[in-house]
């Protein structure tokens, strides 16, 4: 965090304390990334009457977690970090290609895109470490990248140089909260469920970023064929209060 | 995000307002004139809005494209879609303006909402808040962010006033007390009352009384 306002607060202020208060920001619902429009096939599969309360939204999470964004977004998260602190633009474009091309329903890919997009502009309004947020962001407008919200999210937490595996973890973070929240908006769990599925997730969550951020490219992979129908599903839905 | 913006209008209001009908109204008067428009419809439980504006101005009028109506969710959030983080709309109208650079306007559609509903300025340059005559005569003078600060409060269903009891008399007098110098237009949708007003103060306010760009060129 870069604040120069003039008195001494920055001067006193802990790194540890800065990066908090970096995590906060960026993990926080609040910031403008679109998410609370998305239920990732939640609403598919709610209107399919084949889900029924916490315990069926908890265990679709860890699905999420454990077969679609630990060892795809996780895996891509953890080698846009090292391309970025290698300053290698190439390499990161390549990631931001692959994680694209395993989301396999386009509503989802668009989704994915949009919002990666739109973070990455925030950023470059307020954020004073841009350097590589500028080339990558260049690459997003000229379309040699997608933008694609694992890889916009990682050069997001660079340029706040927040640890990678605190930064990983804040991504499983936001995405696990927007689930809640739609279950919560679908009627489907009540607020304080919502908050022991989170508590409960945590682990999961852990887990899935220990498990994934170091391993390479090559390893990268998602497989979770009956959501991807529900997604697919959701393209088609006539009514609906979500975009995924 | 690398094209020119398009001037955007946002039209907000409660469910049931009539900010389809606007739309479905307004865009013919200003196709007439020759300005080319898009439309992106923020529907809070369905895509039934952009489904029908589509069949109606693209399908059976061919004032536009179909793909220059597009429907978009919001997550059970119309609010937040259009104001505290319009992150999503912001992408699909930069996609609208770098597929149809043509375009004269982009009508940006908020799902029904309440009467705090305002734009992000960075989503919409004007901002149109539609009540209706049904809502009582009560409304103008409740107030509300979306009443107070848009930039023309279009009052609809006129028609209906005596039928509900309300005192279009006394709504024209708040609306001239809680807006001050802003303009306000009664207009009756169904039959097309006071929507040239409107259409000027696009043509007027928005475009600056700019040319279509077909025509510029």
């Amino acid at each position: 965090m870069h604040i120069n306002d003039g008195n001494d607060l920055s001067a006193k202020s802990d790194d540890s304390f800065s990066s908090l208060l970096d995590i906060l920001q960026l993990s926080d619902s609040f910031f403008p990334t679109g998410m609370y429009t998305m239920s990732n096939g939640l609403e598919a599969i709610f209107y399919a009457d084949k889900i029924k309360g916490p315990k069926d939204v908890a265990d679709l999470i860890k699905v999420y977690l454990e077969y679609q964004l630990g060892p795809a977004d996780c895996v891509g998260f953890g080698n846009s970090y090292r391309f970025i602190e290698n300053k290698d633009l190439q390499k990161l474009i390549e990631i931001d290609h692959i994680i694209f091309s395993v989301k396999l329903v386009e509503e989802i890919r668009n989704a994915s895109t949009r919002s990666g997009t739109q973070l990455i502009r925030c950023l470059d309004f307020f954020s004073q470490n841009k350097e590589f947020l500028k080339s990558y962001s260049a690459a997003v407008q000229i379309k040699k990248a997608h933008g694609v919200y694992p890889v916009a999210f990682a050069v997001a937490c660079s340029s706040f140089d927040i640890p990678k595996e605190n930064a990983c973890t804040m991504m499983l973070y936001s995405f696990t909260v927007s689930i809640v929240g739609a279950a919560l908006r679908l009627g489907l769990i009540q607020h304080f469920e919502g908050q022991k599925i989170i508590h409960d997730l945590k682990p999961v969550m852990l887990r899935a970023v220990r498990e994934n951020i170091d391993k390479p490219i090559e390893s990268i992979w998602q497989f979770a064929p009956q959501i991807d129908l529900y997604q697919i599903d959701h393209e088609k839905m006539d009514s609906k209060m979500f975009i995924t | 995000m690398g094209s020119s913006r398009i001037p955007r209008v946002g039209i907000g209001g409660p469910v049931g307002a009539g900010k389809t009908m606007l739309i479905e109204q307004v865009v013919p008067i200003l196709s007439n004139e020759g300005y080319r428009v898009g439309i992106i419809s923020n529907d809070v439980v369905s895509k039934e809005d952009a489904d029908r504006m589509r069949k109606n101005l693209s399908t059976e009028k061919g004032l536009l494209s179909e793909d220059l109506v597009i429907g978009l969710a919001t997550g059970g959030c119309p609010h937040t879609a259009v104001r505290e983080d319009p992150s999503m709309n912001i992408s699909v109208v930069e996609e609208m303006e770098e597929k149809h650079s043509d375009l004269d306007m982009i009508i940006i559609e908020s799902g029904g909402d309440n009467i705090t509903t305002t734009f992000s300025p960075a989503l919409a340059d004007y901002f149109i808040y539609i009540i209706d005559v049904a809502g009582g005569d009560k409304y103008p003078r409740k107030r509300g962010l979306g009443i107070e600060s848009c930039d023309l409060l279009v009052i609809n269903k006129i028609d209906l006033a005596p039928y509900v009891g309300a005192d279009l008399g006394i709504m024209e007098k708040d609306a001239r007390l809680v807006r001050k110098s802003k303009p306000y237009v009664f207009v009756n949708c169904k039959t097309g009352q006071g929507l040239k007003q409107v259409a000027s103060h696009l043509i007027k306010d928005v475009l600056f009384e700019l040319p279509p760009k077909a025509v510029a060129k």
